[in-house]
């Protein structure tokens, strides 16, 4: 599915995702590194005493001390999924309507290639895009071992796919619009909307009552929003998201197969 | 040695009553054409007139709301990947990766069209003496059109569509073009060109036509319209005349007059004109060959009823 036109789509981007890369995995190391600095700090707990709704939109519930309570507070349940967003919307904006934007999308589509066939090199392209930040954040948490911060490994790979496929639903919406429409503007609004409206349902139904049953309509909820880090990814969420994803590929497809390219 | 292939059977694209609206507007209406294989067919139209819509159907980049464009036998949107392995596609609002070099953006289109033989990549950069190591987002226009031109070209298809191709070149450089344009024709090839340069369409095409308002107004070949255009003549009298008399000759329409001198238009026969001429004792005639460039703007301009020819 990596074919020439996902070679070049990395390629355009190689230099901004490294440095992006190495930039999330500073933050994540400086997370971990910290942690030995506020284990023993009870106060921090006092944030989310009595279930606060503030600290809960924060991502922050439970206990801030233990490790995995800090680590869905700082990075798992809010940071991280926003730093994969950025890199998987931004794509699934421009892969398409971006791209027919500045005119560089008709160079692929004179291609010799069916319009099938390049949009799986994008889906590709957008999997690909989604990988590295997660995974390196999962090499600084299980190196936070020697910081006190014990995670369970397989929770720790569970939520690291979980944010994985959110990051690649998110950018298929993007997607999905661009290619309805050709617009990269409107391709980045819808994704952004519907990412913050999917985290906040997430992370407001532990603590606001009438918010509670539409968890299992965020993807933030399968994903990073039911303690993955610590009973990982569930069957169920990782049916959700995988269907979730196989239907927005479509509607990007039956979109891209009518779009006017420039 | 220049081997000379027979042009394909068939023409090399026909649109039938292509049609191509966006909401009320009309882009493309009806259009109905053939271009025959193994020649140069110059597309003409102000901006505007439906000419990228046009070649984007044929490309199979934007489907047609009605209609069909035929290209190379196959229709371009239900078999759009067959078809564009055997053309070659310069768009007119060329857009290339700012920050890849001449070199990369050719060698990926080689490699995702499966070129192996990069010595015409290296011909034509030679002949167009183009840039390929820099990034082309620090070259000028007229450089990277170059880049377009190459791409077009490097894997010898059998047609090629080219939108504005010589917009940003040198004279020196659109001459070489036109020799590239005449070489690609002599070996069999097609070459379907969009401009709005009259001058230089009349100069490399066989057949013209001209799209205004997303319609067909004209169609037919440049000698052809070349013996139809109009010739511009000046007679200069000892006197002034009336004008009249000599709008009143058949194919004879005055332009404009200034004392003893009459700006004229003729098309047809000279005869009568020469007769009234000589009867007002002329002193001084100034004739010139027929320009198409007359023709074709009065095309561009206000709508007109004109049979097309084939």
């Amino acid at each position: 599915m990596l074919g020439d036109i996902s070679r070049l789509d990395l390629r355009l981007r190689r230099q901004s995702s490294i440095a992006y890369a190495v930039g999330v995995t500073a933050y994540a190391l400086l997370i971990v590194v910290l942690y030995p600095t506020f284990r023993v700090d009870t106060s921090l707990n006092k944030l989310t005493e009595g279930d606060s709704s503030l600290s809960a939109l924060f991502g922050a519930t439970g206990s801030l001390t233990s490790p995995d309570g800090w680590m869905n507070a700082n990075l798992y349940a809010n940071f991280l999924p926003l730093f994969v967003l950025f890199m998987t919307i931004g794509y699934g904006a421009s892969a398409v309507a971006g791209q027919n934007e500045d005119g560089t999308l008709g160079d692929v589509a004179v291609l010799p290639r069916t319009r099938a066939a390049v949009l799986l090199e994008k889906v590709a392209t957008l999997s690909l895009l989604s990988l590295p930040v997660p995974l390196l954040c999962l090499v600084a948490s299980l190196a936070g071992h020697h910081w006190q911060v014990d995670l369970a490994v397989g929770a720790l790979i569970g939520t690291t796919i979980g944010v994985a496929l959110l990051g690649v639903n998110l950018g298929l919406v993007a997607l999905a619009w661009g290619s309805w429409t050709g617009r990269r503007g409107g391709a980045l609004g819808v994704a952004t909307g519907l990412a913050a409206v999917s985290y906040i349902v997430s992370s407001l139904a532990p603590v606001v009552s009438w918010i509670h049953p539409l968890r299992f309509y965020s993807l933030f909820y399968w994903a990073v929003g039911d303690d993955q880090l610590v009973n990982g990814l569930s069957a169920p969420g990782v049916a959700v998201l995988l269907s979730s994803a196989v239907a927005l590929g479509a509607v990007a497809w039956r979109g891209f197969q009518q779009l006017d390219i420039r | 040695m220049v081997i000379t292939q027979p042009a394909a059977p068939g023409p090399a694209i026909r649109l039938d009553d292509l049609t191509k609206t966006f909401g009320p507007l009309h882009a493309v209406s009806g259009l109905t054409l053939e271009v025959a294989a193994g020649q140069v067919f110059g597309f003409l139209g102000p901006n505007g007139a439906g000419k990228s819509t046009t070649i984007r159907m044929i490309m199979g980049l934007s489907a047609p709301s009605s209609g069909t464009a035929t290209v190379l036998g196959t229709d371009a949107w239900d078999d759009g990947p067959g078809v564009r392995a055997r053309i070659g596609y310069l768009a007119g609002e060329l857009a290339l990766p700012p920050r890849l070099t001449g070199d990369a953006i050719l060698g990926w289109t080689a490699r995702a069209r499966n070129v192996e033989n990069r010595s015409r990549r290296h011909e034509l950069a030679e002949r167009f003496q183009a840039d390929l190591r820099r990034p082309v987002g620090t070259l000028s226009k007229g450089n990277r059109q170059k880049i377009g031109i190459i791409r077009a070209f490097e894997h010898d298809p059998e047609l090629l569509v080219l939108d504005e191709p010589t917009s940003g070149l040198d004279p020196l450089l659109q001459k070489q073009f036109d020799d590239l344009l005449a070489e690609t024709v002599q070996r069999g090839r097609t070459v379907f060109l969009s401009s709005h340069e009259l001058d230089e369409v009349q100069r490399v095409a066989h057949n013209i036509a001209i799209i205004r308002g997303g319609e067909l107004v004209l169609a037919d070949t440049v000698s052809a319209l070349r013996a139809r255009a109009p010739r511009s003549v000046e007679l200069t009298f000892s006197a002034p005349v009336d004008k009249a008399e000599f709008d009143a000759l058949p194919g004879v329409q005055v332009l404009g007059q200034q004392n003893g001198r009459l700006v004229l238009a003729v098309s047809g026969e000279v005869g009568p004109l020469l007769e009234a001429a000589a009867s007002h004792h002329a002193i001084d005639i100034l004739a010139r060959p027929a320009d198409l460039d007359v023709l074709f703007r009065s095309f561009y301009r206000a709508p007109q009823e004109v049979p097309v020819a084939r």
